[in-house]
């Protein structure tokens, strides 16, 4: 697939979440439905933190990444916010590479 | 005008557009640097792996999600184009329910205000434009201004990213894919504020790494977000039993 064509579907897509429910909706989605729908964000982190993190090799190994994580995640906590959680976890990963050696 | 009847607040407590449209500035001032530098982090890591500086900026540009351009970008090259637009979708379809919630406010407004305000609801645009709504000094002028700033912020920051991510050579020997699962960490955990999203969580992640080596092709992401999000909603239907 093209590289534009992924970009455009991906706008159009994207446009297709945000721009009906304001034009269509007059009441609430079903409340099943609902909870479903608003659970898909921490499903798609999780998937998205676990395998790098936790299997960088395909199976189970707590290696420097998943020691990195640890700080990374409590300044996620902390901050709640993308960058200084990344930060923290570069860091975090180059000083142990370093004492590694 | 229909639109100040409808306003809960009285009319003459609300500013006219423009200094309405300058508060959503003034009020997403705080969160802009934030923005900007996920956008940035997105713009350098979007050219490490492949894409153009043109496609680089036009994602950003037209898409405007950073959790799903982010995710569009870590997947690059190792998906199909096709799995690439599934998850976008996925990812989004949390903006169905702030648009279900936003709808009631908007009610009224031209199909053209409802299409530009649209384009620009993002998390953060949510969340601001909502509290003013629900506190009764809401406005489109009010949403739009926080959207423009969101927006340039966002596109501008990506296309510096994009120049600077050309620059950076070698960037294995830096751990730079390492930044992927780090930002989804920072998008995760503040997330985190109850024991069900703890066990989405747990759920989700357990089977991404369980079913990695039998879904090639990150099909092992979609059959972890769709069990993961099932697990929540049906532990939620057991813990509190609502008829």
């Amino acid at each position: 697939m093209d590289t534009y064509a992924v970009i455009l579907g991906m706008a159009l897509v994207t446009y297709a979440t945000r721009a009906p429910a304001i034009f269509l909706l007059s009441r609430r989605l079903p409340s099943a439905l609902e909870r479903f729908l608003g659970h898909i964000p921490a499903a798609v982190f999780a998937a998205l933190v676990a395998p790098p993190l936790l299997a960088p090799e395909g199976s189970l190994t707590l290696g420097l990444p998943a020691v990195a994580a640890i700080p990374a995640a409590a300044v996620a906590w902390r901050t709640r916010q993308v960058f200084p959680t990344i930060l923290a976890g570069m860091g975090s990963y180059w000083v142990l590479r370093w004492l590694a050696g | 005008m229909a639109r100040e009847a409808m306003n809960p607040a009285s009319p003459s407590n609300t500013p006219p557009p423009a200094p309405r449209f300058r508060h959503g500035f003034v009020a997403v001032a705080p969160l802009v640097p934030g923005v900007a530098a996920f956008a940035l982090v997105y713009g350098v890591v979007a050219r490490q792996v492949g894409l153009s500086l043109l496609a680089t900026t036009m994602m950003s540009a037209l898409v405007f999600a950073g959790a799903a351009q982010f995710t569009a970008v870590s997947m690059w090259g190792l998906a199909s184009g096709a799995l690439i637009v599934v998850t976008t979708l996925m990812i989004n379809l949390r903006h169905l329910l702030m648009g279900a919630s936003m709808a009631p406010h908007l009610r009224g407004q031209s199909a053209t205000w409802k299409a530009l305000l649209a384009f620009g609801l993002v998390d953060e645009s949510y969340a601001l434009a909502i509290s003013r709504y629900l506190r009764g000094e809401g406005s489109r002028e009010f949403f739009l201004g926080v959207n423009v700033a969101l927006y340039v912020a966002w596109v501008l920051s990506g296309l510096t990213g994009g120049v600077l991510g050309g620059l950076v050579m070698q960037p294995a020997r830096w751990g730079i894919d390492l930044v992927f699962p780090l930002a989804f960490l920072g998008l995760l955990v503040p997330l985190l504020t109850r024991p069900v999203t703890g066990a989405v969580a747990a759920a989700s992640g357990l089977v991404a790494v369980v079913a990695a080596p039998w879904l090639p092709g990150k099909g092992n992401l979609v059959l972890a977000i769709l069990l993961g999000s099932g697990v929540g909603t049906a532990l939620e239907a057991w813990w509190t039993p609502t008829r």
